[in-house]
């Protein structure tokens, strides 16, 4: 039953993933200049002989439906091209920058949770009451800001009091844990106090929605203390919306957080959309649309599923 | 009388109250930025570059002299514009698209939904360069291009909501009685997303704020010497350790703005939905 | 007064290398942009070529005050105007131990000129008609018009390196691995973070380089690299917004600075109106106050330069050499009243937001405010700039030139009348005339004199405006010892740095 649901969504996901591909193809051939434009420059000497050898050598003088086909063709044998910039295969490139991205995107939702959650449900107890207030604005300051805004200040603060902190020069998890978690967590943080605050908000309003049903008031009038009613009935179906919220997230983490991953000198997927974008390495481009694609489609099926895990009455469909 | 008593409800919070108030101050800037301001938000000094905050100039000048606070004031009102109108864009088109998508059903949602969930996966720096990259990077141009980012938000939630609605009797009845399908979305199923879409709008408006500066500060803003709050943190952050205002201030006004949307926004939700 | 103590400052840095030079430490240097490619042939960005200027190297090289000296070649000679002969180096070593010979010169020069491969480099050499090896050692240009003076500086460009003849031939993706003759070995190219460089234990000059190695750590925003030059994740950092030196200070850290050879130009289309007519381009260029360009956005950290930069002493006129490069507003208005355009007129520029140029644009709108010219200035994405530069399609432009040392290099391509950088539908026999002219004249005293009335015909006529030269910075932590910084931005001095420890 659940095995039949996930083939289907699967399947139903395959006509997005190619609509999605194609409009990025579409959309970024459309853009004036192109990438032997960008090499170049203005520092543009060449003939008009040697420019068109150079357009047939990269490939980008055919029309670009028959590029798009080519693309498409060399994915059905998981062929995802070279970079047009560096020459390096593109799934290399991806899966050399996931690590770093996934560790990013990881941490952020583990902050996100670990404040919003508890903070969303303190908001709800004390609904309208001041601890209420205060936890709000609180919270809502860190979704208020621009994430680059507090990077950039978060920079200065930590590069400013604490003059051994090491927070640049990224190594990999492997490598050299220690270090890898240090340069990570400023970063990460400064996500994570944004997602925060939506987890906050979607902790205290589905926590309020719980709070209002009638088993929870019949706990109540029990006589059971209302901390042990959160914790007994209403957390667990208070997370449903939660769980949703934070999986979502997750997947747009996923795609890269280009602002972040620039301003901390990340090496993670959001700089190499964003620079691939700017060079109009096609190649790359797509392969990083695709990926993240795939993994959003993913990642929203994987939280419908674990919906009804959560809570059985969920009926897939 | 039922708008009373939401409105008594929404006013028994004083969080919600002085956000409105906050929010109002921003929006009277956005309309009338000469009241607050003494500078031109443009006009270059070569005799006051770069100076810290002061009682003549309170957030201090830029690197050509220009006054930030003037010029932070004007670019409130270019960025709430820009926020509004983009969101108002989304609402409108995600609206119509969602309430078409779940009243027929079928192979129209199925074309539909499909379409918006790519656009959901679709990178927004690339959309943003498209349509910039094609009709010129002009306030207009961003207002479109977060427009469109915004819309499959917009469809999703009012497609929800038309599909719950169109299980109502009244509905059914309308459409037994042989009333044309656009009358029944325009007159039946429309005024009951009234909620949804004014709790959607002021959690997206929020957002857009952000976007917003985002784009600008990657470059796809506005161009100068028009100030908006984004492309002013922008500029700015390079000065971040030398000279501190230029980029703190814009920032901490980007904070204020959506942080009162933010909260006037939950309010609403508080008092619209039923459940609470 | 200022000026002079910064050629003191790097004086003084110049010789600390003479006096106790010690060998040995690991620099990690903070650059803004990363390289794209590895061949030396094919490279056309920056971050590629401050790599690969480290790892490849041409026939001649440049020493720190920008003269020719000597590199692969040990020495060369010119029998006669239109002959070059190189004397190569016998005991030099590719990376992979390969011997360097004639062979990988000419394999080298044939690729550069192979139409198929689209080197930037190939129309250096159009003008050449054989390149021959009559011993293993040593290699003859033959040019067909006497230009050697204008030739020679490309075989000191990254763009001319030598490659070897065997790796390429072996069918290696040249782009992804190197094998060079260079100070420095690449050892890990970790995409987005870093590029790390080792020591060449075999370079055929003893004792250098001195470092063991040499890292490039990529961080794009300048408050981050900053920071991290603070914080000592880096020992040196490349610093681009001049106000960020103030966060330095003097008893913590060393600043370079060198005023470099690209110059910021306000590029103009002189078919289109109202820019046909030159009453109006000399207009803009008194509207414009290039001091105040350089003090606004550079704060100070620039020099107002003329057709040819002021510290070409033997070349160049200096800008207060031309009253066009005065700020005159009032004479601005008088010329534009002349030309017919009494209330002014409004125009478009467009750039990208690259070297401050969006600033540049802010800065020169206001000024031309002044005296009723409105521009409007957009800010485009590299790409869409790119393609309508190569297109003409502006009115005008704000942008980075690359400078050169050499006339000939800097004004041929740009002006001539079918210059492959001319975009600026500048057409002018008397400026094409002084171009063979100065391009084929050999004795020195006669090519001044060409050049000094060519720059002064580029003046009066003003295709385009030139505006400034930035400055070029570099911040490091005490310990560095010995760097040097180049007017043509290159890094080579870092093979003659040192960690003092």
């Amino acid at each position: 039953m659940i095995a039949t649901y996930i083939f289907g969504r699967v399947l139903s996901a395959v006509p997005t993933i190619l609509i999605l591909t194609f409009i990025v193809f579409l959309a970024i051939h459309l853009v004036p200049g192109d990438y032997i434009d960008i090499m170049l420059g203005t520092q543009n000497y060449l003939t008009d002989e040697q420019l068109s050898g150079l357009y047939k050598q990269y490939g980008l003088d055919k029309p670009f439906v028959v590029q798009y086909g080519i693309w498409l063709k060399n994915l059905i044998t998981f062929n995802f091209g070279t970079s047009l910039r560096t020459g390096q295969k593109v799934s290399a490139m991806i899966l050399e920058k996931l690590p770093v991205t996934f560790e990013l995107a990881f941490f952020a939702l583990f902050f996100s949770l670990v404040f919003g959650i508890p903070l969303g449900i303190t908001s709800a107890v004390k609904r309208n009451r001041f601890g209420d207030y205060v936890v709000r604005v609180l919270g809502l300051i860190g979704l208020s800001a621009p994430t680059f805004w507090i990077g950039a200040i978060l920079i200065v603060a930590v590069s400013g009091l604490f003059q051994d902190y090491t927070l640049f020069g990224f190594v990999s998890f492997q490598k050299d844990m220690a270090k890898n978690l240090q340069i990570l967590l400023i970063p990460s943080l400064t996500l994570g106090l944004m997602l925060a605050a939506q987890i906050m908000r979607m902790a205290r309003s589905s926590m309020l929605d719980v709070l209002s049903q009638e088993y929870v008031k019949v706990a109540k009038a029990k006589g059971v203390s209302t901390w042990k009613v959160i914790y007994r009935h209403a957390l667990k179906n208070a997370m449903i919306p939660v769980i949703t919220t934070a999986g979502i997230q997750f997947g747009y983490l996923m795609g890269g957080t280009i602002l972040i991953e620039n301003m901390f000198a990340l090496p993670g997927l959001g700089r190499l959309l964003l620079q691939s974008v700017n060079q109009r390495d096609y190649p790359v481009i797509q392969g990083v649309v695709l990926f993240t694609g795939v993994f959003i489609v993913l990642m929203n099926i994987l939280v419908d599923i674990l919906y009804t895990l959560i809570d059985p009455r969920i009926d897939l469909r | 009388m039922e708008w009373k008593r939401l409105r008594r409800k929404f006013a028994k919070n004083p969080l919600n109250l002085i956000s409105v108030v906050v929010f109002a101050l921003f929006l009277a800037m956005a309309f009338f930025p000469q009241i607050f301001t003494q500078f031109e938000p443009n006009r270059m000094n070569s005799a006051v570059r770069m100076i810290s905050p002061t009682a003549s100039h309170i957030f201090g000048t830029d690197q050509f002299g220009r006054d930030i606070y003037s010029r932070v004031v004007h670019g409130v009102r270019e960025t709430l514009s820009i926020a509004f109108l983009s969101i108002v864009l989304a609402c409108v088109l995600g609206t119509a698209l969602g309430v078409i998508s779940g009243f027929y059903g079928r192979w129209i949602d199925q074309i539909v939904m499909r379409l918006m969930d790519a656009m959901f996966a679709f990178p927004t720096i690339i959309l943003a360069l498209f349509i910039i990259a094609l009709y010129g990077a002009s306030q207009k141009n961003l207002i479109i291009a977060l427009g469109i980012v915004y819309t499959p938000i917009f469809t999703r939630t009012v497609r929800g909501s038309t599909i719950s609605i169109k299980q109502f009797l009244y509905i059914k009845a309308a459409k037994a009685l042989g009333k044309r399908d656009l009358s029944i979305m325009l007159k039946d199923v429309l005024p009951n997303l009234t909620s949804v879409l004014i709790v959607s709008f002021t959690t997206n408006f929020s957002t857009a704020v952000l976007s917003e500066a985002s784009l600008s500060f990657l470059g796809l803003g506005v161009p100068p010497p028009t100030p908006t709050l984004g492309g002013m943190v922008g500029q700015g952050s390079n000065f971040l350790l030398s000279a501190p205002w230029i980029a703190l201030f814009p920032g901490l006004f980007i904070a204020l703005i959506v942080l009162s949307i933010n909260i006037i926004g939950d309010g609403l939700r508080d008092v619209l939905d039923p459940r609470y | 007064m200022k000026k002079s103590l910064l050629f003191l400052l790097v004086l003084t840095v110049f010789f600390s290398f003479c006096f106790g030079a010690r060998a040995g430490g690991d620099l990690k240097f903070a650059v803004q942009v990363e390289p794209a490619g590895f061949d030396p042939n094919l490279a056309t960005a920056f971050g590629s070529h401050r790599l690969l200027e480290h790892v490849y190297e041409g026939l001649l090289s440049f020493n720190e005050n920008m003269d020719i000296v000597p590199g692969l070649a040990e020495s060369f000679e010119v029998p006669e105007p239109t002959k070059i002969v190189f004397h190569l180096r016998k005991n030099v070593l590719f990376h992979d131990g390969t011997p360097f010979t004639a062979e990988d010169v000419l394999y080298t020069f044939k690729r550069i000129q192979d139409p198929a491969f689209a080197s930037p480099a190939a129309s250096y050499y159009t003008e050449v008609s054989s390149i021959t090896a009559p011993d293993p050692y040593t290699v003859v240009f033959t040019l067909k018009v006497p230009m050697v003076n204008s030739l020679l500086l490309n075989f000191a460009g990254v763009n001319s390196a030598i490659v070897c003849k065997k790796t390429v031939e072996s069918g290696v993706n040249m782009q992804l691995q190197t094998n060079g003759t260079g100070p420095f070995k690449l050892k890990e190219y970790a995409a987005g973070n870093y590029i790390a460089l080792q020591k060449n234990e075999r370079y055929y000059v003893p004792g250098l380089p001195l470092l063991d190695s040499l890292t490039f750590v990529v961080i794009p925003e300048e408050i981050s690299r900053s920071s991290a030059l603070r914080n000592a994740d880096v020992q040196m950092a490349q610093i681009m917004e001049p106000l960020s030196l103030n966060t330095f200070p003097a008893q913590r850290f060393v600043t370079y600075r060198v005023s470099t050879l690209p110059y910021l130009l306000l590029g103009i289309n002189n078919a289109a109106k109202p820019f046909d007519n030159v009453l109006v381009r000399r207009a803009l260029s008194y509207a414009i106050n290039r001091e105040e360009l350089v003090e606004m956005v550079a704060f100070g950290e620039g020099t107002v330069t003329g057709p040819l930069n002021p510290s070409l002493k033997t070349w160049a006129l200096l800008p207060e050499a031309f009253d066009e490069y005065s700020y005159n507003p009032e004479k601005a208005k008088a010329l534009l009243k002349e030309a017919g355009y009494p209330n002014g007129f409004s125009f478009e520029a467009v750039t990208y937001a690259q070297y401050s140029l969006d600033k540049i644009g802010e800065a020169i709108q206001a000024q031309l405010a002044l005296v009723g010219i409105q521009m409007k200035v957009d800010v485009a994405e590299f790409g869409i700039f790119v393609k309508r530069w190569r297109e003409i399609d502006f009115q005008t432009f704000l942008s980075l030139n690359g400078g050169s040392t050499e006339p000939d290099i800097q004004f041929y391509r740009t002006f001539k009348s079918d210059g492959a950088t001319n975009k600026f539908n500048f057409k002018n026999a008397k400026v094409d005339e002084l171009l063979e002219k100065g391009r084929q004249a050999l004795d020195l005293e006669e090519r001044v004199e060409i050049y000094r009335a060519l720059q002064r015909l580029l003046v009066e006529e003003n295709p385009f405006l030139f505006l400034y030269s930035p400055n070029n910075l570099y911040v490091s932590l005490p310990e560095v010892k010995g760097f040097v910084p180049m007017s043509n931005q290159s890094l080579i001095m870092l093979k003659k740095t040192w960690l003092d420890k």
